[in-house]
């Protein structure tokens, strides 16, 4: 065996007994890999590009206006969202369609269309509506723009974050559908029958990982839905308002979560990618199985650190939040990142531009991640609350962490289709010059932060500038670097090309090439009813029944009172038509008749449905029609027919995801009434 | 607006630089490793005893961590301050009274927003940022500081809030 290790080494694109662990890689997975990774690849290039002319600009070398520089920091984050959001879901697809057939390949297409037409939109508010209030879109901001921007700008951003996030929502229904169809419900999925002992092999590591991201990425989606839309309402009806603290909540939820969940979408891809290279097989093991069941419930914790100066949020939140963000340091330091170490200690690894990328992605998430485990110290964040150690840190692991990994997907698949690896001399200097520039110009924000110099100001205290300059050279430097690999891609690229067009045509790998349908077909037997015995039927009628209280008269008309209850109101109702719709569609009769072929329709649906909901519940649409008995009953009656819809569309989703996105679309009524107000 | 590092700030960043390297450190001697020919077997033997190390050290620092934040919670508290200095931010200026406030006592920062969302950064006389708290429209946030120092501070924004963001500072003094 060794000696083959010794003979083929030279040769080949991975390690030759990575071989036996490689994805089994068909049209399908490669086209979402190059798609996804390709475009996200091109969105970082740009926004990277964006992001030195700021540094520029703060070093006083180049001279932009205020008004454009913040036009630009908002377009440079978003676009970076966007762009490595895109690229760790299509390598995370990529790798997981092996184990997971029933993935559907339209659906991630449609994600990934919603994904780019947003970022479309976002560059047009941007650019042409001149719409500069950060990415985070902090209420009331958007609307209160000191003349730079009009209403049309605010709206076409929020639309275009709202795509990302239906994008990401439509992803991770279904990879959450397919891979607890594929293992055995979500138990299964994530483990938890193997730890318990009820499942001989478990699934591979990287179903965990996609399984648990889709969990939270669900539930971040929808939150995040609910704060686009709450914004979207008070254009609508300007006498709309929303709780400055309950959008800031909703928004450091849904945007601290979603660009964390990156991270852990990469972590599904290095599980695979990783022993390419190492010739050893990244294992399921107990402590990683716990380990990403811990990650879930701190993921969807620790926002509230960006809350921490906000003395009025309560002390709960500020608690959970504390030991959250470090605890989540845990699984990644004791279990992914030290795992890896193992596989690659000693393992005779196979040093190529592409594991290079994979193995330096380890240490700038490391690294970037100690940076933001000190931040989250609240007695630190008070002396460093929104300074550059913000963007030192979380720069620290998307750029020299999840760029990496970005590059390290495309290179991967550049290297396999040109059947070489990426020249020697590229592959050593390409990101030698990248660390030393992405370092340099990271430590440059590391100190910069620590003298207290503010995050997001165009301008810089005066005598600070040389920090900017230092950050600016070395970014050069790490763009060097970058585009000497982008060089080598492009070498890679003519030579797939050529060997693309000189092979015969491939055979389609059995069992994977059109795989979704199949295995969509081989699981359908009808849907997998949300309620399968009597007792769960009987339990959500009756939960549907005891919430009809809400329409006895001294309870309909005290929630007239006021707006806040009277949207309460309307999320009792949205809820009992899902618990009727959820109830209907477990019916044997109905059951029978829901085949795979309406998940599209049901996936519609419930991005449809909670969309339409809200976007209903703003008085200047419903207070006209409360002046007629008949016309407002029937408003009533279709807020109740809105949540039976999202009853029967959440059941053609599966159990788990179906469930999930049922709690989370009832849940966005429920806290749309906590946080709007006025009209 | 002149800035310098604080006593606080350096400590931090050197514990940072402290964990940066280590991490370095231990990266590059797997790298060096890599390439080398070991069962498997033995790597696991010896990775997963190791691994409980690991498991008990970061624990123990990371609750550490938490732990003494505790004591040094920012949060107001419920004793009585000195005097109260109410502060309202508002696109792009910052509204404080009174303007003036003795050294040496501890002083009760009421601070909220006319618009949007704002940041109070307050820097001592020396240019180091002593803390920050949010100024957020409809809420009062309250901090309460003890001004040591007599001089003049100055406040900025810390929360992105228009296209004059960076002009949004303004002094204030604190008497001997």
């Amino acid at each position: 065996m060794t000696l083959k290790v010794a003979e083929s080494e030279h040769t080949a694109v991975i390690h030759a007994l990575g071989e036996e662990f490689e994805p089994r890689a068909s049209g399908q997975e490669r086209t979402v890999g190059w798609l996804f990774g390709g475009t996200g690849l091109a969105l970082f290039t740009l926004m990277a590009l964006i992001g030195l002319v700021m540094r520029f600009a703060q070093a006083d070398s180049i001279s932009i206006s205020a008004e454009w520089f913040y036009r630009l920091m908002t377009l440079h984050a978003a676009g970076m969202l966007a762009g490595a959001l895109l690229a760790m879901m299509g390598g995370l697809w990529f790798v997981v369609r092996s184990s997971v057939p029933a993935l559907n390949f339209g659906r991630a297409m449609a994600s990934y269309a919603a994904i780019v037409s947003g970022a479309v939109l976002i560059v047009v508010a941007v650019l042409v509506g001149g719409f500069a209030a950060g990415w985070t879109f902090l209420y009331p901001l958007p609307f209160d723009s000191s003349g730079q921007w009009e209403t049309w700008a605010a709206v076409t951003f929020l639309i275009g974050m709202g795509l990302v996030g239906v994008g990401f929502f439509v992803y991770c229904i279904d990879v959450l559908k397919a891979t607890t169809q594929t293992y055995g419900g979500l138990s299964g999925a994530l483990a938890v029958n193997w730890l318990r002992g009820r499942d001989s092999s478990g699934p591979p590591p990287q179903v965990i990982a996609a399984t648990a991201v889709s969990i939270q990425g669900i539930i971040c989606s929808a939150v995040g839905m609910t704060i686009v839309l709450a914004l979207l309402d008070h254009t609508i009806d300007g006498q709309v308002t929303l709780d400055a603290l309950w959008a800031k909540n909703l928004t450091y939820f849904f945007g601290h979560t979603i660009a964390n969940l990156i991270i852990y979408l990469a972590a599904g891809m290095i599980y695979v990618l990783v022993p390419l290279y190492a010739g050893r097989q990244w294992k399921l093991s107990k402590p990683l199985a716990i380990g990403w069941l811990f990650t879930i419930v701190f993921v969807l914790t620790a926002y509230s650190h960006h809350l921490y100066m906000d003395f009025v949020q309560p002390g709960a939140a500020q608690m959970i939040s504390l030991v959250a963000s470090s605890a989540a340091a845990i699984p990644v330091a004791v279990v992914t990142i030290y795992t890896g170490m193992m596989l690659i200690w000693g393992s005779r690894f196979r040093w190529t531009l592409t594991s290079t990328l994979l193995y330096l992605g380890f240490a700038g998430w490391a690294i970037g991640g100690a940076g933001a485990v000190i931040d989250s110290l609240i007695p630190i964040n008070f002396r460093f609350h929104n300074t550059l150690w913000v963007p030192a840190h979380f720069h620290n692991y998307l750029m020299m962490g999840i760029g990496l990994w970005m590059m390290a997907l495309v290179s991967y698949l550049l290297e396999r289709a040109a059947g070489r690896t990426a020249r020697r001399r590229v592959s050593i200097w390409a990101p030698v010059t990248m660390v030393v520039g992405g370092y340099g110009f990271i430590f440059s924000w590391y100190v910069s932060g620590a003298l207290g110099i503010p995050r997001r100001w165009a301008v810089h205290p005066a005598g600070t500038e040389e920090y900017s300059l230092v950050a600016s050279i070395f970014g050069v430097v790490f763009l060097a670097g970058f585009f000497l690999m982008l060089a080598e891609f492009a070498s890679l690229g003519r030579d797939a090309w050529r060997r693309r067009a000189s092979a015969t045509p491939p055979t389609r790998s059995p069992g994977i090439a059109g795989a979704s349908s199949e295995a969509d077909l081989a699981l359908g037997r009808g849907a997998e009813p949300l309620i399968r015995t009597s007792f769960g039927l009987t339990t959500a009628v009756a939960m549907a029944v005891m919430a009809s209280f809400v329409f006895i008269p001294p309870v309909s008309e005290a929630s007239e009172a006021t707006v806040k209850f009277h949207h309460l109101a309307h999320a009792v109702q949205f809820f009992i038509g899902a618990m009727l719709g959820v109830a209907l569609a477990s019916a044997p009769a109905v059951v029978d008749r829901i085949t795979p072929r309406w998940t599209n329709l049901g996936l519609l649906v419930v991005v449809l449905v909670p969309v339409a909901m809200l976007l209903f519940m703003v008085p200047a649409i419903y207070s006209d029609l409360e002046e007629s008995n008949f016309l407002h009953a029937s408003y009533h009656f279709v807020v109740l027919i809105l949540g039976l819809l999202l009853g029967l569309g959440a059941s053609a989703l599966g159990r788990a995801a179906g469930w999930i996105v049922l709690a989370s679309s009832v849940g966005m009524a429920l806290m749309f009434a906590a946080g709007v107000t006025g009209g | 607006m002149e800035l310098e590092f604080g006593g606080f700030q350096i400590v931090v960043l050197i514990a940072f630089l402290v964990v940066a390297v280590a991490l370095v450190a231990i990266f590059t001697v797997v790298a060096l490793q890599a390439r080398r020919n070991v069962e498997f077997e033995l790597v696991t033997e010896t990775g997963y005893r190791l691994r409980r190390y690991w498991l008990a050290f970061l624990a123990l620092l990371l609750t550490t961590g938490v732990v003494v934040s505790l004591f040094f919670l920012p949060y107001p508290s419920s004793a009585d301050s000195a005097a109260t200095v109410r502060v309202s931010g508002g696109l792009f200026y910052w509204s404080m009274s009174p303007q003036t406030v003795p050294a040496g006592s501890e002083i009760n920062f009421d601070v909220t927003s006319a618009d949007v969302n704002h940041g109070f950064g307050i820097y001592d006389p020396d240019g180091v940022l002593i803390g920050s708290v949010q100024a957020m429209p409809g809420y009062h946030n309250e901090l309460d500081l003890t001004l040591d120092k007599a001089g003049t501070y100055m406040i900025a924004c810390l929360e992105f809030c228009g296209f004059k963001h960076h002009e949004m500072i303004r002094e204030f003094e604190v008497t001997p």
